[in-house]
Order: structure tokens, then C-alpha cells, then sequence
């Protein structure tokens, strides 16, 4: 049952997003019913669902804020700001208890009773009477014949794969029968002989006679949860057959004959109106949920074969034989197609992501008292699942900071003649192998003096330093940072811009800031399409193998050993008239061979400005499939990955910026201690990779 | 484990226990085979039984049927408590509740038809 409890709690996790997104936009626009249906079923969708996974408290609960919606529906209670954020805090609750036994805290059973008292109250009001005294999560069929009662022919028969979701065709015959007086006569027609049934199938299908004052949407959403996977018919008694009494007594002597003629009575009538809804509509089939372990696994797979398949062509040159490269090179395009192909699976848009923080802004405006209105564009643009997992944190740090500091109070931004709405804008887009993801505010923008005066305050610069737009902007994500003249509760603590900027850095990202003052701050990310899969250029020191990023090698030089004389030991080598720094593999990972007489720079544009790095030689371009160290090599910040080649060798993937910025702090310190000479030798803690060890 | 199997010389007994749900339904197709196979009567036991869903039911009707073309006799005996017999009525099972309510199962009662 666990299996299906997951389902559930997936599938209402996503009703939960849409749940969100309705009262949103309900909020904006209230006499939308369109809406106000949307946040109907959903609750209904939840309520229903949850009841039968066991979730009985999640399931009560919702009902209650359900009535009140199905108040708005039938058009006596309107929708207040009041009640959307009464629901939007029933939603987090609901969510809480959704999560209860995941480690997530528990629902809060008082303040879910506050919510539910002041929805109440708001029904109550509404209505101007008292609330119905009966419970609510069983209601009185009496209370919803309050109507014309009508009867209703309903024909259920549930799909192949109906239980096998979880769901229960008899809890939802009992809702049913919740609704009013029914009938019902189980068809066993279907069922095989016993050697051929599929125990976890449902073969039995149901005709019923209801007779109640509810409509043929409320009847229908009875079903909501299994609508896909099950044939429905619900029709209209259209003459008065049997009433629901005489119905109920017919089943008690009932032979299948009788069913039978019922049946085939109905199954003509549903062939002349057509209106039948079956579960084996091709398009249900189109999209699977498939767990992101199983695709996390795919993967790996695919990056095995990649391994295996460069072995292979490796050995079919060395053979030179025709027909072994032919093979070889088919299972080359296969392999490639294949790793494409499974690098598509784990893109998602990164809709979910921005539509999530709808609720952040609509929140913290509240708070702040500010009139915030988010614009979103590129939604659909897809990035990897890993990435997208990743990006909410930043970027709600970001929104918080445009939020809190970047985004005026109304009466500064009325004195400054903008628009009372302020307006954060989130957007996507594809540039060649990455996605930037910006987080735009109209608001008054970084003010470059403050920042400036703080980053002296904190001895981060001397003053009277000069500094690029692009280097003060920078200080900025230096850990404990803020400008803020107040720490509130929403951001200004300092901590945000540097968690951001790390974060981005673990996804092999930049961030870009640019400002300009009274009209507003953009922080751009510029992120990676895949993690998985990058492509390296294959280097080597004597025997060990690295790989270095493809996409941000510039240039690859020649370094003789005259060059090294003519820097007096300096690492620095003249490049067209720049003096670049460089750092050597061979001193960094400590590997003493023989140095060969020329050795290759390569070029790297870092963070921190151009950096060289020393190999012996450069093997060419290589797929890299990115593998984790494991845990053992965790505090090893230069290496951010690495790979297995063809001839099953391991090649560390280095991290060029963190070496970098290691080569710099090293270097000042060093100038510091007047130990110039010292500057970019190596640190005093050494790693040797045995690079065997590294699988 | 709810459900059990017991074969003697003349008869294969089943004993349900619990909640007689999809996930112990293939459990319970592969006994019913099994007592099957002996050429016995089979007996279903149905005292410890606290809930019965579709595909039990499916399963109890599929054996029924399957004694009745192999010619064995087939019975459900024991005391189901009322909440299990009154959701088999609501949902349309009326004969089977029949079978298995109270005052029928005092004995066997044979549900051979």
C-alpha cells in the first residue's frame, strides 16, 4: 500500500502547486468561477484521494475548506482576500500533513483549527445563519436535497489499471451513496475463470440508479481521482424506471439476466449520445512518472556504455580491422544518439520552479506592505533536472533581496513618479549550451557608494581603491555582506547573496549582476543545460590524467624552458603582451616524473581573470561523463568530478575557478609575509591522487 | 500471513485473516490453484476476516465458478463481522453478502448454485 500512499502524496503534492496557482490568480481576479471551480476540484481531488490512502486527518480537514468553496461556487459566499489567505495557510498545513512521517514537521493542529473556525465564520456570515451542525466530513444526504431530486443513471466500469493506482471502487461507491438513495447492481460478467484472472485487476462494473438533488458535476466528481483510468457514464433517468427503493429491492433477487438487459439497454443509449468517457484513450498513455532514481540510474548506465564504447573504438583503431571499426563506429552513433537521448529525459521546464514563488511574492508583499506584481516569461525553457532542483534556493534569496531592498515602499516610489505596482520579472532562455535565468525588479537599484563604504567598513578594500561597476557589484556576494541599514525578518542578514553565489557555483554557474540606480537591479544566472555530461578537453602530467572544461579554455600555448628562465621563477608567462599567471598541475597534485622539454599551457578564463595551467600534454576533446568522487574525497575542492577514459583509466576533472581563486588568495597572503618569491608555489597540505583509487 | 492453506485428505481448507485486500489478492489466486489442483472440496474460512475488497470478492466468485466445472463442493463458512457483509450490499454484492451473513453461517453454507 506504501506504493500507492507515494502516488497519492505525488500526485497531491502537483494538485497542491495548482491549488496554489488557482488562489493566486483567483485573488487577482475573484468573480473568475473558472477559477473558483479549479480550487473546488482540487481540494475535492485532495479530500477524496486522501481519504481513501488513510489519510483521514488531511481528508477532514479539507473537506471543511471545500464546503466553503462549494459556498462560492454556488454563489453564496464571495471571495475575499480573507479567505484566499485562509486557504493558502489551510494549503500549508495540508501540505504538512501530506509530508507528516517524511521528517517534515508536523501539521499544527491548533492553527488548523483557527483556520477552520474563521472559514466558519466567513461561511457563516455569508450565509446569515448558523453553520450546519452536522460533521461535515460525513454530510447528511438530507442537507443536499435541499433541490429538485432527480435520478440518474450511472454506469462505472473501472480500467485494468484503476486498482493498481489504489484507488478503491468501493470507497467510491460509498461516496456515492453519501450523495443520495442508491441502487446498485454489481455485473460479474467480466471476471475469468479462476486461472486466467489478474488478482490486482478490477473486472466487476456497476450499474447504479442515484437518486439525489445533486448535479451531474457533483456526481462526476465523485470519480474525479479515477476519471482517467475507468469507462463513467452519468446520464439522466430519462423516464422514471424503477425509483431507487424498488431498485434496491430488484438487486436483492437480481439474476444477471436482469443486469444484463439494464446493461444492454444503457449500452445502447451511450452509443447514440456519444458522451462516454473510456480509460483507453491513446493520450493517456503519452507520459509516464517514472521515479528520478530510476532515471538518475538510466543515466548512469548510459555513462557506463559511454566509457565502454570509447574502450572499444580505442581498441578498434589499435586492430585496424574494417570490419571491428565498422561495428565500433555504429555503436559509437548509437551510443551518442543514446546519451542525447537520456540527457533529454532529466530536462524539465522550469515552470514548477518560478510558478512556486507566485506564493513568495503574493506573501512577502503582505509583509512588506509593498504592491509587487510577478512577470513570468520563458517557463517552458528546460534545463537539467538536477539544476532545477537546486535553482529555488538562489532564486529565492534573490527575490527576497528584490523584494526587501531592491523594491522601493509605495511612497518613495510615488515620489519618485514610478508606477504604485512594482513588478519583478523572472525569465529563461536558451544561449547556446546554457540557460540564463534572470530575476529583474524595477526598483531603486544597488547603491554603489553604500556599497563601497561597507566593503571599507569591512576591510574588505582599502579605501581610495578603484573598482569596476562589475567589482563592486561583486562584493556583494562576499559571505556577511549586506547593505541593509535594518536586518529584517526577510533578508538583510548578509548570508543570501553568498549562498546564492555558491549554489550556482556547485551547478557550474555564474552570476551577473547589473544596476542602475532609480530604475532597477537584474541579477542574471548563467546556468549549465546538463550536469552529467560535459564536454572536457583531455589533458596529462607524466602518467596521471585530468580533464579541464571545454568551454572555458581559450587558448593552449607552448611552454619552453626558456620561458621559465625569462620569468626569473616568476609563474607568469607573456601572452601577446599580457602577463598571464599559471599554475602547474605537476606542483599542484605533487607528481614528480621527469619533465618532458616543451610543456603546454592552457589558457582558462576564470572568475578571477585569465589563469594558465602547466601540462605535459593535451590529448584532445573528450566526452566526459561525470562521476562523484564518493564521499571519501569530499574536502577535495579542486576536483569537482571525475571520469573514466577508454583504456579505463581515471581522469579528474579539475575545478578550474577554484583553483584559481586558491592561486590568488595564496598568492596575497604570500605578499602579505613579504614572501613575493613564494607567491603561487604550492600550498603547504598536498594531495597525491592515486588515480586507481578514484573509481 | 492472512491468508492460509490447509489440505488434508478430503478437503482444502483456506483461512483468511485481516483485511482481504489487492495486496494479498495474488497470494490468494495462487491458494485457491493450489486447493484446486487436490481435486478436493475447498473451504474458505472467513471468521478472521475484517475486510473484503474487489478483488477478493472477484476471486471468491471465480472459485465458486470453477468448483461448479470441476465438481467439487465449494463453501464459505464463519462469522463475518457486519461492517464487511453491509459494504459488500452497498457496493452491489448482495447475493455474496447473503451467503456470508449471519444467520446462513451457522453451519457451512454451501453457495453452490
Amino acid at each position: 500500500m506504501d506504493q500507492f500512499k507515494n502516488s497519492f502524496q505525488e500526485e497531491a503534492r502537483e494538485i497542491l502547486v495548482e491549488l496554489e496557482s488557482a488562489l493566486l490568480a483567483l485573488n487577482e481576479t475573484p468573480g473568475d468561477m473558472e477559477l473558483v471551480g479549479r480550487v473546488f476540484r482540487a481540494l475535492h481531488t485532495i479530500k477524496g484521494s486522501g481519504a481513501m490512502f488513510g489519510f483521514d486527518e488531511l481528508a477532514a480537514f479539507t473537506h471543511k475548506l471545500e464546503n466553503a468553496f462549494d459556498e462560492v461556487r454556488n454563489g453564496r459566499l464571495t471571495i475575499t482576500p480573507e479567505l484566499i489567505d485562509l486557504t493558502l495557510a489551510a494549503m500549508d498545513q495540508i501540505r504538512a500533513m501530506l509530508e507528516e512521517g517524511n521528517g517534515a514537521p508536523a501539521a499544527d493542529a491548533e492553527a488548523c483549527a483557527q483556520i477552520l473556525a474563521k472559514v466558519k465564520q466567513l461561511v457563516g456570515i455569508a450565509s446569515g445563519q448558523q453553520t450546519d451542525e452536522t460533521d461535515a466530513t460525513h454530510p447528511d444526504p438530507q442537507a443536499a436535497r435541499s433541490g429538485q431530486e432527480r435520478e440518474w443513471h450511472i454506469r462505472f466500469s473501472p480500467g485494468p489499471e484503476m486498482m493498481r493506482n489504489g484507488a478503491s471502487p468501493l470507497l467510491l461507491l460509498r461516496e456515492l451513496g453519501q450523495l443520495g438513495g442508491l441502487a446498485v447492481k454489481a455485473s460479474m460478467e467480466a471476471v475469468p475463470p479462476l486461472g486466467e484472472i489478474d488478482p490486482e485487476r478490477c473486472y466487476v462494473s456497476w450499474e447504479m440508479v442515484l437518486a439525489t438533488a445533486a448535479d451531474q458535476d457533483a456526481i462526476r466528481d465523485v470519480f474525479i481521482f479515477v476519471e482517467d483510468t475507468c469507462e463513467l457514464t452519468i446520464e439522466p433517468a430519462s423516464t422514471p424506471v424503477e425509483n431507487a427503493a424498488q431498485a434496491s429491492r430488484a438487486t436483492q433477487s437480481a439474476s444477471t439476466d436482469a443486469v444484463d438487459v439494464a446493461a444492454k439497454a444503457l449500452e445502447e443509449k451511450r452509443t447514440s449520445t456519444g458522451g462516454r468517457r473510456t480509460y483507453d484513450k491513446p493520450d493517456n498513455a503519452t507520459s509516464l512518472r517514472v521515479p528520478a532514481v530510476k532515471l538518475d540510474q538510466y543515466v548512469d548506465l548510459v555513462g557506463e556504455l559511454v566509457t565502454v564504447q570509447a574502450h572499444l573504438s580505442e581498441l578498434a583503431t589499435r586492430h585496424d580491422d574494417p570490419e571491428v571499426t565498422a561495428v565500433s563506429e555504429e555503436i559509437e552513433r548509437l551510443t551518442s544518439l543514446l546519451r542525447d537521448n537520456s540527457m533529454n529525459i532529466r530536462m524539465l521546464p522550469i515552470r514548477g520552479t518560478f510558478e512556486k514563488f507566485r506564493r513568495l511574492v503574493h506573501d512577502l508583499a503582505r509583509e512588506l506592505d509593498k504592491d509587487v506584481e510577478l512577470t513570468i516569461e520563458g517557463a517552458e525553457t528546460e534545463l537539467d533536472k538536477t539544476v532545477v532542483d537546486q535553482l529555488s534556493e538562489p532564486l529565492m534569496h534573490l527575490i527576497r533581496n528584490s523584494m526587501d531592498h531592491g523594491i522601493e515602499s509605495a511612497a518613495v516610489r510615488a515620489e519618485r513618479g514610478k508606477r504604485p505596482a512594482a513588478e519583478i520579472h523572472l525569465s529563461a532562455r536558451h544561449e547556446g549550451g546554457s540557460v540564463l535565468i534572470a530575476v529583474a525588479d524595477d526598483g531603486g537599484g544597488i547603491d554603489k557608494e553604500a556599497v563601497l563604504s561597507r566593503a571599507i567598513e569591512r576591510g574588505l578594500i582599502t579605501a581610495g581603491a578603484h573598482l569596476s561597476e562589475s567589482e563592486i557589484f561583486g562584493l556583494l556576494f562576499q559571505p556577511g555582506f549586506s547593505t541593509a541599514k535594518q536586518v529584517t525578518d526577510i533578508s538583510g542578514r548578509g548570508v543570501g547573496m553568498d549562498v546564492v553565489r555558491k549554489s550556482i557555483e556547485n551547478l557550474r554557474g555564474t552570476v551577473d549582476v547589473t544596476s542602475k540606480p532609480g530604475d532597477g537591479t537584474t541579477v542574471t544566472l548563467r546556468l549549465p543545460l546538463t550536469l552529467a555530461i560535459i564536454d572536457g578537453l583531455l589533458v596529462s602530467v607524466a602518467d596521471a590524467y585530468f580533464v579541464l572544461p571545454v568551454g572555458s579554455v581559450l587558448e593552449c600555448i607552448e611552454l619552453t624552458r626558456q620561458d621559465i628562465e625569462r620569468a626569473n621563477g616568476k609563474h607568469l608567462v607573456d601572452v601577446r603582451g599580457e602577463l598571464i599567471p599559471y599554475i602547474r598541475l605537476r606542483e599542484q597534485f605533487n607528481i614528480h616524473a621527469q619533465l618532458p622539454e616543451i610543456e603546454q599551457i592552457m589558457i582558462v578564463e576564470t572568475g578571477t581573470g585569465r589563469y594558465g595551467f602547466v601540462v605535459d600534454q593535451v590529448l584532445g576533446d573528450h566526452q566526459t561523463v561525470i562521476k562523484n568522487l564518493g564521499r571519501f574525497y569530499r574536502h577535495v575542492q579542486e576536483v569537482s568530478g571525475a571520469t573514466i577514459l577508454g583504456n579505463g583509466r581515471v581522469a579528474l576533472i579539475l575545478d578550474v575557478e577554484r583553483l584559481a581563486k586558491d592561486a590568488v588568495r595564496a598568492g596575497t597572503q604570500a605578499m602579505q609575509g613579504h614572501l613575493a618569491a613564494d607567491a603561487l608555489k604550492p600550498r603547504g597540505q598536498k594531495k597525491k591522487f592515486a588515480t586507481q583509487s578514484v573509481v | 500471513m492472512p491468508i492460509t492453506l490447509e489440505q488434508s485428505e478430503d478437503i482444502s481448507v483456506l483461512r483468511l485473516e485481516g483485511a482481504i485486500d489487492i495486496a494479498s489478492a495474488a497470494e490468494l489466486k495462487k491458494l485457491f490453484i493450489q486447493a484446486f489442483a487436490s481435486g478436493h472440496d475447498v473451504r474458505v474460512e472467513m471468521d478472521g476476516a475484517t475486510d473484503l475488497d474487489v478483488t477478493a470478492v472477484q476471486l471468491l466468485w471465480a472459485a465458486r465458478r470453477e468448483a461448479k466445472v470441476s465438481g467439487v463442493e465449494f463453501a464459505l463458512t464463519g462469522e463475518v463481522p457486519e461492517a464487511v457483509t453491509s459494504a459488500l450490499r452497498q457496493a452491489g454484492f448482495t447475493k455474496l453478502a447473503a451467503t456470508m451473513d449471519g444467520s446462513l453461517v451457522s453451519g457451512v453454507a454451501s453457495c453452490h448454485q
